[in-house]
């Protein structure tokens, strides 16, 4: 049976929870927040992303992803951390025809966590009744 | 009394939270954020602070650029999303090296490495730029960890690409950098370059047949640019 506490709030199975709990030591409120500023940075990281990959630059695609994947261990997606991690090191080595696939996963990843953190933001407003 | 510090970081979300770590710790004050080295630099040339909180991959220079332009010596904490940077850290004889994102309590950690130069009555005093501290040993990132490998013990170390490898007696490690690198690092000691993928102490060589030195059970080669070199280093009667 699954444990139900009211007074704790309950991520999404997607995301890190234990790693959320120890990074935000159960300050919903500061949860939100970074939700939130998530959300704001996320579009402007993905499109220097997108830039970089329709221009061929692996050195600036390097570097966004780098950039999206801290990105993203700010809400729990550590698997999606490690995505990036590897995107990024295939960077050095591969040609961008051979990134192609990689590129197609993590533009999903990316889609499918912007639509959970938009959830999750709105769970959390009405949790903490903002 | 706390602490002053900057936060040098161009991500806002990873700014915010390290600001918020420090208010609430109530032992670092937050003089200013910036987000990129220039701007940093230019606040230091007025205001030296106590500690800097320190992204190393940002637009323009790098953090090690900041380090390398630094002309007193605040406490550096680097705030990263790589591992990779490990070993350069250490060498750069930071206070502690925070994998991005970090919790408070890892802040705590790092923080409680900080004695404040005042409280202890001294100035920072002047350091050459991007000096390393010279010590008898380092330390590389090696198996998800920082192994401190005493310099005298290892026999040599082997070019991998982008990777080096420590052989010691018992043992080998694996980090991320390059001879070059370390070639550079441990100028002036007992590291001699005798082939483009070796550097080798030269107190562990056991005999030299030809192009050939035998290190502690190991063969290695010696390119002819390097040969003269070597016979100069060594001291032959």
């Amino acid at each position: 049976m699954k444990d139900f506490n009211p007074g704790k709030f309950v991520f999404n199975t997607r995301l890190d929870a234990r790693f959320l709990d120890e990074l935000f030591d159960g300050d919903t409120v500061y949860t939100q927040h970074v939700f939130e500023d998530f959300l704001r940075d996320l579009p402007d990281y993905w499109k220097s992303t997108a830039t970089a990959w329709q221009n061929g630059d692996r050195t600036a695609l390097r570097a966004s992803i780098h950039k999206c994947k801290t990105l993203f261990g700010y809400v729990g997606f550590t698997d999606i951390q490690r995505i990036c991690q590897e995107f990024e090191n295939s960077c050095a080595d591969n040609t961008i025809g051979d990134l192609r696939s990689r590129y197609q996963v993590l533009l999903d990843k990316k889609e499918e966590a912007r639509v959970i953190i938009e959830e999750e933001y709105t769970r959390l407003k009405s949790f903490n009744g903002l | 009394m706390k602490t002053s510090c900057i936060i040098v970081e161009d991500m806002q979300i990873a700014a915010d939270f390290l600001r918020k770590f420090c208010d609430k710790s109530e032992l670092i004050e937050v003089r200013g954020h910036f987000f990129n080295v220039a701007e940093a630099l230019d606040f230091l040339d007025k205001d030296k602070v106590e500690l800097i909180f320190l992204d190393i991959e940002m637009p323009g220079a790098s953090g090690f650029e900041l380090l390398d332009r630094l002309t007193y010596s605040p406490k550096i904490i680097l705030t990263t999303s790589k591992t990779e940077y490990a070993f350069d850290a250490f060498q750069y004889n930071v206070t502690d090296y925070l994998k991005k994102p970090f919790t408070y309590k890892r802040f705590l950690e790092a923080i409680d490495k900080i004695t404040p130069p005042a409280a202890q009555g001294q100035t920072p005093a002047p350091i050459p730029s991007g000096q390393a501290a010279d010590t008898d040993f380092l330390f590389i990132k090696a198996e998800d960890k920082l192994v401190k490998l005493v310099k005298d013990e290892i026999f040599f170390i082997e070019s991998m690409k982008d990777y080096v490898k420590f052989v010691m007696a018992g043992k080998n490690y694996i980090t991320y950098s390059t001879l070059k690198n370390l070639e550079e690092k441990l100028n002036g000691q007992a590291f001699l370059k005798v082939h483009r993928s070796y550097l080798v102490n030269i107190n562990k060589i056991d005999d030299i047949r030809g192009n050939i030195l035998y290190v502690q059970g190991h063969q290695i080669p010696v390119s002819k640019d390097h040969k003269e070199e070597l016979l100069k280093r060594l001291n032959i009667l």
